[in-house]
């Protein structure tokens, strides 16, 4: 049933053409790229209010401009590659951390599609669709998407000959790995229950209202996930891979300018990535029918990203032995119940 | 001899219950002085009388209350130093000396080096208990140097006793004030020696002695540098700075032979120019004395110096084909020795006018007694001697030392002098009542050491042609004399011969017969004396003397018949009991001629170091090479004292050194100090290294600077001496080459605080008749002076300068100190 | 908590209160029901509405603590020692430096230099005075060593400069002319403490 629903909607579309596609990526690296700078800006102000202070004031009103001058910073900054260092990988790094993170929000829908107006030459009537590509088996590739983005921190930890590289690398290693678990074994109790692998068919399973919304079927697998998140965006409580007073900047040490600015942006463009999923699993996604439904989906996004940037200013650090432990033997186990618990309940 | 002299009687005397060793006859404020006890006091100065003005030296000695720097000490004799009246009344002095002293502590030159704050603190005045009225008290400058501000004046009068004991100027005198009458009830509440001294303190204060409100005095600065207030300053100095932001640099007095004891203190000239200037000279004024050279030429050094390698290649070429060196007196031991190396490799003659005829009387003088140099100096007879002879020398002008040594034994050892000059001078007189002045003709010096050797000598030891020569003189006047005078001539023959016994009289009496004859002295006739009188007066001053000397000046040096004079010196000194001090003229004469050959004349091409030539070193700054000026460099000198002192360089210098030359020339050491080593040990020199020279005087005053030139002494036969001409002399317009007194050179010159100018000196009715200019024309030339009236001087012989080396007159006089000239009015 | 309660080193003899933290979980289980304890009882959400409200007060409260520094500035200490300031006598506008030097005597860091001379009326005058703030320690001798309470500290504590030694003349320091009326009597370091009366000792005058 639920397959029919969204092939409905599939069907009820306009033909996707391949330039509709290229313009929906560009949108997405564009506006996610900025997102991310702006996220820079958000997270900074956010910390600042939260400590009293006022953040960064002095650029543009506000300091709005500070991403710019953030920008143009890292742009011109001096781009060193160490001397020991594997000179390919270490260049390659941030920049699978970037792409992986991109490619990810392929599968993701993040604006409602609409079709570019008939004056505009060349492109009128273009239609660009919401999902740059909306693969059967979205969730399942957005998680693979992020899983291989570990290759970026490990790549870069371990090519910079810098022990403090090679420690945030092994970080990477088992946080990513393990917390891989977690967000595959969490996400897949909804998954049971909706069906499909598809952002889209999740969004019409929750298409009926806030008591839809699959965060009252699935509190736990909530909860896991949002957790797991955390630790695969690496953020507090579980940054440990560049953990400032244990290991300097872990595996980013080495790297100065834009290849450091691609970390971060791979990093924000993750975080957005979670947010995405956790509203669209989660919180009921975005209301297809509604003219205001892309502004819903913005709000929850943007909920959980203040969330993240909430919860650093609150939470201190766990240990790497503590994050081990809660994720194989709390996390891990708690996610199987849930997914037994599921399971039984449906087949009940 | 003198360093024999100095083995003196020690007693012990107990101060505060521990046992010192003192002098006999010393003041028991010196005894504790010397022993490193501190006694205070105030308006006490070690080489000067004791004025007892300011009372605070009270001690306590064998149970009476005495004054420490008026009383002697006797043998076991117990002082205490603290009694609790004692205390009481220093305290009640002190107090006294706080009231109304203006509490401009914070402005005044003299904070931080002040007595009064210092004794105000030492005793702890934190309160006060007497009052009076204040009178006000206008600021005056005395003179172009010297600022007086009575406001702060606390009438120590250490000014007018220095003034008088030393420099025998006594220009300035303590006054009435009309200050507010004491009330009469202190007399009975306070201590009577602080009622007595308050007394006096509001009464008086300090003038110029001549009533007007300037000074006319040499201008020494000795009262600023004894003031233990902010009283006398000088007025280059009034304000300018702090004494605690000047650093002391030691040396050595550049221009006079004196090498007196002089502190440069520098300090960065502005907040924009941070090189170290001059800002004042001080002394340790308890042990020497300075005269207005040594106090006030300090800025002559030479600013404009730089490392030009054009100037220096070409002073080398200079050198390679220079024929003579021309230099002057002004010269380190260190650089003299480089121009006499420098002849004996490059083989050029050393010419210098200021140092020859000195070097050549030295060399005669040697021959004849056997002494490679004279037997005493300036300080011990100061210490010792009560009878001073001066000959030959313009006291006033040419040596500031013997000027004061001269003075300070008539004042303070109760002498007498006889001062022979040709140039009549005023200040002489003034110095003692027993001073006999014999303003002589030019050429006439030789009679006077013949009469020196008919007073004081041995008879039996001279030789018999110049005893009949000195009894030659002694014959017709001698009728004219009445009886009584020749019974007073017999008595003082027989003191001469028994030394100095006067009880012998009668046991001589029969002596008596063979003297009547040779009664009446011509001698004292030709000398400009009166003999009818001198007999008499020479007994007065023959009255309890044991201790004689005699003080030789330039003329000799520059006299027609030095030899002779030279022998007739070294048979004073075989056959009287007197020591003899010879000045060296300007600077250091001696060094140069102990360790230089000196040729007679110069001829060629001729490099001139601070002289005139073809080739000029300067350290003046207008020459083709620059040199350093004496305060710009370090090296020795050698004083009147015979002694080898270390001076320093004060300011900074950028230009190349003698030594730079040098070393292309012919190879030299690193630094100019180097050769301090190397100065010939067989003229009295040490080997030793610059650095290793002590520079300090003990607590006693014993001079520790550098180190005593060793004295050759070789027994010789007495000497051949001829007769005098009595009739070569000169005759018409004399003029004399004398600097006034603080001008000795170019140097001197330079300095601001130095107003003399180059004029021709002359007394006031001479100088009325010259008018504003003349022309002095000599044989071999001329120069137009203008005319300054000396009122201190006497006579028609007029005094012309030579300290602007370019004006040659070294060579218009040639050899002799005195010519005839024609004086044109211009 | 006073002074001296502060300044006790004793441990033990306060009123120290131990936390009391439990014991620390034995066996998994244990851990495992620490974990769910702390989680369930809410602690984490304590953390998270203290930034919550801190942000909102910041925000809305006015509670914002930072200064903006070169357009806000903080009232200082007038017993602060910033930049020195040169006074002038209120009634006739003089300058109270007499050009003693004691300042520059004191001077730690030897970083003051005046020139004075001998003027027209007989007085000293300071015809130059400066301070080397590239040196200067503000250690605050010379307000206290100087006799007239001319040399004071000012507020000025901003000595950035773009030469190494920044140099300030006299003018630079004294107070200007027209702004006589506006110069404060300074109470800071070396000003007349309040009972120095009682430490004077009388001197008896005669008028």
């Amino acid at each position: 049933m639920e397959t029919t629903l969204a092939q409905h909607i599939v069907t009820d579309l306009p033909q996707v053409t391949w330039i509709g596609v290229l313009i929906k990526a560009i949108l997405i690296l564009a506006i996610i790229s900025a997102l991310a700078g702006f996220g820079t800006f958000i997270e900074r102000k956010v910390l600042a209010f939260m400590q009293r202070r006022l953040g960064p004031m002095h650029v543009g009103p506000y300091g709005l401009l500070q991403i710019a001058a953030d920008g143009i910073k890292l742009f011109t900054k001096e781009d060193i590659i160490p001397q020991n260092a594997n000179k390919l990988i270490f260049m390659i790094a941030p920049v699978i951390t970037a792409a992986t993170a991109f490619i990810a929000l392929a599968a993701v829908p993040v604006f409602p599609d609409f079709t570019i107006p008939s004056w505009i030459p060349l492109l009128g009537d273009t239609f660009v669709p919401s999902i740059a590509s909306d693969l059967n088996i979205g969730i399942l590739f957005v998680l693979g998407m992020m899983a291989a983005g570990l290759y970026g921190p490990l790549l870069a930890g371990m090519s910079q000959a810098n022990k403090w590289g090679i420690i945030g690398a092994a970080r990477t290693a088992i946080q990513f790995l393990s917390y891989e678990v977690v967000t595959g074994l969490s996400i897949l109790a909804p998954i049971m229950l909706v069906g499909s692998l598809s952002f889209v068919d999740f969004n019409a399973y929750q298409a009926e209202g806030i008591g839809s919304w699959m965060i009252w079927q699935q509190p736990v697998a909530f909860v896991l996930f949002l957790i797991a998140g955390f630790a695969e965006t690496n953020r507090t409580p579980f940054d440990l891979l560049e953990h400032e007073a244990e290991v300097v900047s872990g595996y980013a040490t080495e790297y100065s300018g834009m290849r450091w600015g691609m970390f971060f942006i791979g990093e924000y463009a993750n975080m957005i990535t979670i947010s995405v999923i956790a509203a669209i699993v989660f919180l009921g996604g975005y209301d297809a029918a509604s003219s205001i439904g892309w502004l819903t989906i913005m709000l929850k996004i943007a909920f959980f990203f203040f969330l993240m940037l909430w919860v650093r200013a609150a939470w201190p650090h766990v240990r790497p032995d503590q994050l081990m432990w809660l994720c194989w033997k709390v996390l891990m186990p708690l996610a199987v119940v849930n997914i037994l618990i599921t399971a039984l309940v449906m087949m009940a | 001899m003198s360093e024999v002299q100095t083995v003196d009687t020690m007693i012990t005397i107990k101060i505060d219950g521990i046992e010192y060793k003192a002098k006999e006859g010393e003041y028991i404020l010196n005894a504790a002085r010397a022993n490193d006890i501190f006694i205070p006091a105030i308006c006490y100065l070690t080489r000067c009388s004791p004025t007892l003005a300011c009372r605070i030296c009270l001690v306590e000695a064998d149970g009476k209350q005495v004054y420490a720097c008026n009383a002697k000490v006797k043998e076991g004799m117990e002082v205490t130093i603290d009694t609790p009246t004692i205390l009481e009344e220093r305290r009640a002095i002190m107090e006294v000396y706080d009231v109304n002293h203006p509490l401009q502590c914070g402005v005044c030159d003299k904070s931080g080096e002040c007595e009064l704050q210092n004794y105000t603190l030492e005793l702890g005045i934190d309160s006060q208990s007497y009052m009076i009225p204040d009178t006000k008290r206008e600021t005056t400058n005395w003179s172009s140097v010297l600022h007086y501000d009575p406001g702060l004046c606390i009438v120590c009068e250490r000014c007018t006793t220095v003034c008088k004991d030393m420099i025998g100027d006594s220009a300035i005198t303590t006054v009435k004030r009309g200050g507010a009458e004491l009330d009469k009830g202190y007399k009975e509440s306070m201590p009577k020696d602080a009622y007595a001294m308050w007394n006096k303190l509001q009464k008086s204060v300090i003038a110029p002695s001549n009533g007007t409100g300037e000074t006319n005095c040499s201008d020494c600065g000795e009262c600023i540098a004894v003031c233990p207030v902010g009283a006398l300053a000088s007025r280059d100095f009034v304000y300018t700075s702090n004494a605690w932001d000047l650093k002391r640099i030691p040396a050595v007095a550049a221009h006079s032979s004196d090498g007196a004891q002089i502190y440069y203190e520098v300090k960065p000239t502005s907040i924009t120019d941070r090189t170290e200037k001059i800002y004042r000279i001080t002394n340790e004024w308890n042990y020497v004395s300075l005269d207005g050279s040594a106090r006030f030429a300090y800025d002559f050094q030479n600013t404009t110096a730089t490392k030009d390698k054009a100037a220096f290649d070409a002073a080398i070429e200079a050198f390679k084909k220079a024929e003579t060196v021309r230099f002057n007196a002004m010269i380190t031991n260190e650089e003299a020795m480089m121009l006499q190396t420098l002849k004996e490799k490059m083989g050029f003659k050393l010419y210098n006018p200021e140092v020859k005829a000195f070097q050549t009387f030295l060399n005669h003088y040697k021959a004849a007694s056997g002494n490679s140099l004279w037997t005493t100096d300036t300080d011990a007879i100061m210490k010792k001697s009560d009878f001073v002879i001066s000959i030959g020398a313009a006291l006033r002008n040419d040596s500031p030392a013997m000027k004061y040594a001269f003075n300070n034994v008539q004042k303070m050892n109760k002498g007498a002098g006889l001062y022979f000059h040709p140039v009549g001078d005023t200040l002489i007189p003034t110095f003692g009542k027993t001073v006999e002045v014999f303003t002589h003709k030019v050429g006439h010096e030789e009679l006077a050491l013949y009469l020196v050797l008919d007073l004081f000598a041995d008879k039996e030891k001279l030789p018999s042609n110049v005893k009949e020569y000195i009894e030659s003189f002694k014959k017709s006047e001698t009728k004219t004399i009445t009886e009584k005078v020749e019974k007073t001539i017999k008595e003082m023959v027989l003191n001469e011969e028994t030394g100095e016994e006067e009880e012998v009289s009668k046991k001589v009496k029969e002596e008596v017969e063979k003297e009547i004859t040779v009664s009446t002295n011509g001698l004292v006739d030709l000398l400009g004396g009166d003999s009818a009188t001198f007999e008499d007066t020479f007994a007065k001053m023959m009255k309890k003397k044991e201790n004689f000397s005699m003080m030789l000046g330039e003329d000799l040096y520059y006299h027609e018949k030095a030899e002779n004079i030279a022998k007739l010196v070294a048979l004073v000194e075989a056959t009287c009991d007197i020591d003899v001090v010879m000045t060296p003229p300007k600077s250091n004469a001696l060094g140069v001629a102990l360790i230089c050959e000196l040729d007679d004349a110069q001829s060629g091409y001729t490099i001139g170091y601070n002289e005139n030539g073809d080739f000029r070193l300067s350290a003046l700054g207008d020459g083709d090479l620059d040199m350093p000026a004496m305060n710009q460099q370090e090296g020795t000198l050698c004083n009147i004292g015979k002694r080898v002192l270390p001076t320093n360089a004060a300011v900074e210098y950028e230009g190349y050194e003698l030594n730079d030359l040098m070393k292309v020339l012919v190879g030299a050491p690193e630094l100019t100090i180097d050769w301090t080593q190397t100065l010939p040990t067989n003229r009295g020199f040490k080997s030793i290294a610059f650095d290793d020279l002590p520079n300090s005087f003990d607590n006693d005053g014993t001079d520790n600077r550098g180190y005593r030139l060793e004295i050759s002494n070789v027994e010789t036969e007495l000497p051949e001496i001829s007769k005098c001409d009595e009739d070569a002399v000169l005759e018409g317009d004399i003029a004399y080459r004398c600097n006034p007194a603080r001008q000795f050179n170019d140097f001197t010159d330079k300095s601001h605080e130095i107003f003399e100018a180059f004029a021709l000196y002359a007394s006031t009715e001479k100088a009325a008749s010259l008018g504003e200019k003349v022309e002095v024309v000599f044989d071999n030339g001329s120069i137009t002076l203008d005319v300054i009236a000396d009122e201190k001087m006497t006579g028609d012989i007029v005094k012309v300068p030579d300290f602007k080396a370019a004006q040659g007159v070294y060579d218009l006089f040639g050899t002799s100190r005195y010519k005839t000239v024609t004086l044109r009015k211009v | 908590m006073s002074l001296e309660q502060f300044k006790n080193r004793n441990i033990g003899t306060q009123n120290y209160v131990a936390l009391d933290v439990g014991k620390p979980p034995k066996s998994g289980l244990c851990q495992f029901k620490q974990v769910v304890k702390r989680t369930f009882k809410g602690e984490l959400f304590v953390g998270l509405w203290v930034t919550m409200k801190a942000m909102l007060k910041a925000l809305f409260g006015g509670d914002m603590h930072t200064i903006q520094y070169p357009f806000e500035k903080l009232p200082i200490s007038p017993r602060y020692r910033a930049i020195h300031d040169m006074l002038r006598l209120l009634e006739s506008g003089n300058y109270r430096c007499i050009g003693c030097g004691l300042c520059e005597k004191i001077c730690i860091s030897n970083c003051i230099s005046m020139d004075t001379r001998y003027d027209e009326n007989q007085r000293k005058e300071v015809s130059e005075y400066t301070i080397n703030f590239g040196r200067c320690i503000f250690c605050g001798y010379c307000a206290e060593v100087c006799p007239e309470l001319a040399i004071v500290h000012g507020p000025r504590y901003e000595n950035a400069s773009e030469q190494r030694a920044g140099y300030s003349l006299f003018e630079d320091m004294l107070t200007p002319i027209d702004k006589l009326n506006l110069q404060q009597e300074y109470d800071g370091f070396g000003a007349v403490s309040p009972n120095a009366d009682e430490n004077i000792k009388k001197t008896p005058l005669a008028y």
